[in-house]
């Protein structure tokens, strides 16, 4: 048997029962929570971008950077925000948690882990400050030049401004939108450079915008956190739209919610498939006319450019009708 | 245009990814090559009994898939998303289909079902199991390389099955070959986005090669052979 590292799976997959220690309101809706082992023993040890996974009751299961110090074991820290559109997560934490009660959580496991860079640009929106605030100090701790652009509704509801002026050997621009409007992405993302490692962590808009500033950039220059769905998968299962089968002629709409794949054969139309979530690419059709929407992990990029196939398991519609070749 | 080795989903295998394929692509030749050789072989002697004992070891490996993947699932499954445990807890159930299947070809050639590892498969077996003990990515690279070593056995079996008339085993891996693109593509997936560090990706590139010099032996006629003399 092997010992793991510091975020090995093994580790990320046991549940450990916590006893909440502080409960701090660091901003407008923004709680601090920190945890600690009940019998005081030392918790896992994380790096910077690392995330725990917190079991709330109802089966619910909600991801939170910590964002402490991770030379601290024996506490961990995360930061909730209050969601307006809460469904219940983050409604629990803050109404719910107090001081001296139990949470389970399982982790930590780092997906958004710091690359070794000559400098860093940190761009954070609202909440997605909470795993940039560890790698900044990680990054500062090694002398690295790092620049942090941290977005906001309004000062107020902006966290943990006061542990980021601690943070020295760096240039930090925070910018509320009710003062200073939106971030300006044009000047810090204006020309690629590849001594510069970039992280992104923030609402869909804020990653998107970022994305897209980026689109030509170096693969792998730029690191992104969503913590909310994507767009793309938010939209693919929304909205109806009508499909006609080029051999027979015939007609078909597939409602939201619903796959292509499924209504196809529904309709009695047999597609070779196996995974049926974007994969194996056994389902591929020709699409004679109308736009897919690809929500595939397997064809090119350029194949989902030219629009000529799609994967009819996972992949949608961004045309009113299709037009397929079956 | 689909190539699932070149699935999205994470970067973990970035600096890698060509050693892996050159792995990859090495498992699938020499497992072709060893197709060939059996089928060669069997084209001078095309008793069904020989055919069944080509496929025993292939049938313990959709089994102990089902095992091996339900144990991964149980033991690291929180640490994955849950998209990622779904798909391969659809492998698995896939895996069992498998076994049920090509257990089925084996019965109608005459042949007996496995029910513990074969001989011939226990190299194969006791590796992909040791894997799992080393490192929670590990047994999923060394599967990954087995199931895409299979995709070098899937041309010869059919271009035998047209020569031979055996169109059951033929339609079989039919739909064996199109799941193992589903297999072959999530490991790859799940493989990229959870390598964070070097260490892992040593695991990785550890239980491919490991995988490699293992996963074609029992396509081998002298395997078959063997197998039968005992």
């Amino acid at each position: 048997m092997t010992t793991f590292d510091s975020c090995s799976l093994e580790q990320a997959s046991k549940l450990l029962d916590l006893v909440i220690t502080r409960l701090d309101r660091v901003a407008e809706n923004v709680l601090s929570i920190e945890l600690a082992a009940p019998n005081g023993e030392p918790l896992p040890s994380w790096q910077a971008g690392a995330h725990i996974d917190v079991l709330l009751p109802g089966g619910i299961v909600r991801q939170y950077s910590l964002c402490g110090d991770p030379d601290r074991t024996d506490h961990w820290r995360i930061g909730v925000l209050r969601d307006p559109c809460s469904r219940g997560g983050s409604i629990y934490v803050h109404e719910e948690l107090k001081i001296g009660g139990g949470l389970t959580v399982a982790g930590p496991r780092n997906n958004f882990g710091l690359v070794d860079s000559t400098r860093y640009l940190f761009i954070a929106g609202g909440i997605g400050i909470t795993p940039i605030i560890p790698m900044i100090r990680a990054v500062a701790g090694q002398r690295k030049p790092w620049t942090l652009l941290y977005g906001g509704r309004s000062r107020r509801s902006m966290a943990f401004l006061d542990d980021i002026a601690l943070i020295s050997g760096g240039e930090t621009h925070i910018v509320p939108q009710d003062e200073f409007g939106l971030l300006d992405l044009d000047r810090f993302l204006g020309r690629y450079d590849p001594a510069t490692a970039v992280y992104c962590c923030g609402p869909s808009p804020l990653l998107n915008a970022v994305e897209k500033k980026c689109q030509t950039w170096q693969a792998g220059a730029l690191h992104l956190e969503r913590f909310a769905p994507s767009e793309k998968v938010a939209t693919r299962e929304t909205g109806s739209f009508e499909v006609e089968l080029a051999r027979s002629g015939r007609h078909i709409v597939v409602p939201p919610y619903r796959s292509l794949l499924d209504i196809l054969e529904e309709n009695g139309c047999q597609v070779t498939n196996s995974c049926r979530a974007g994969i194996c690419g056994t389902c591929l059709v020709r699409v004679l006319s109308g736009v897919p929407e690809h929500n595939d992990d397997v064809l090119s990029r350029a194949d989902q450019e030219a629009g000529e196939v799609m994967l009819v398991c996972v992949s949608r519609a961004k045309s009113d009708r299709l037009v397929l070749d079956l | 245009m689909v190539d699932v080795r070149k699935i999205r989903g994470g970067e973990g295998l970035d600096d890698i990814n060509d050693e892996l394929d050159e792995i990859l692509d090495s498992v699938v030749e020499n497992t072709r090559q060893a197709t060939e050789a059996f089928f060669a072989a069997y084209d001078e002697n095309p008793d069904p009994k020989i055919l069944a004992a080509w496929l025993q070891p292939r049938a313990w490996r959709e089994i102990d898939y089902v095992f091996l993947l339900n144990e991964q699932i149980r033991r690291y499954g929180l640490a994955f998303e849950r998209r990622h445990i779904t798909l391969l807890a659809k492998q698995s159930f896939q895996e069992a289909e498998h076994y049920e299947m090509v257990g089925r070809a084996i019965e109608s050639l005459g042949g007996e079902v496995p029910v513990s590892a074969p001989p011939q498969a226990k190299p194969w077996s006791d590796f992909l199991w040791d894997c799992l003990e080393r490192h929670p990515l590990a047994a999923i690279a060394a599967w990954n390389c087995s199931e895409t070593s299979a995709s070098g056995s899937f041309e010869p079996t059919f271009k035998a099955g047209e020569r031979h008339g055996f169109d059951e085993v033929v339609r079989i891996y039919k739909q064996i070959e199109n799941d193992e693109k589903f297999h072959v593509g999530l490991g790859r997936q799940v493989l990229a986005a959870y390598a964070k560090t070097d260490r892992d990706r040593e695991e990785i590139l550890r239980a491919m090669r490991g995988m490699r010099d293992i996963a074609w032996k029992t396509f081998t006629p002298e395997s078959v052979a063997q197998a039968r003399q005992a």
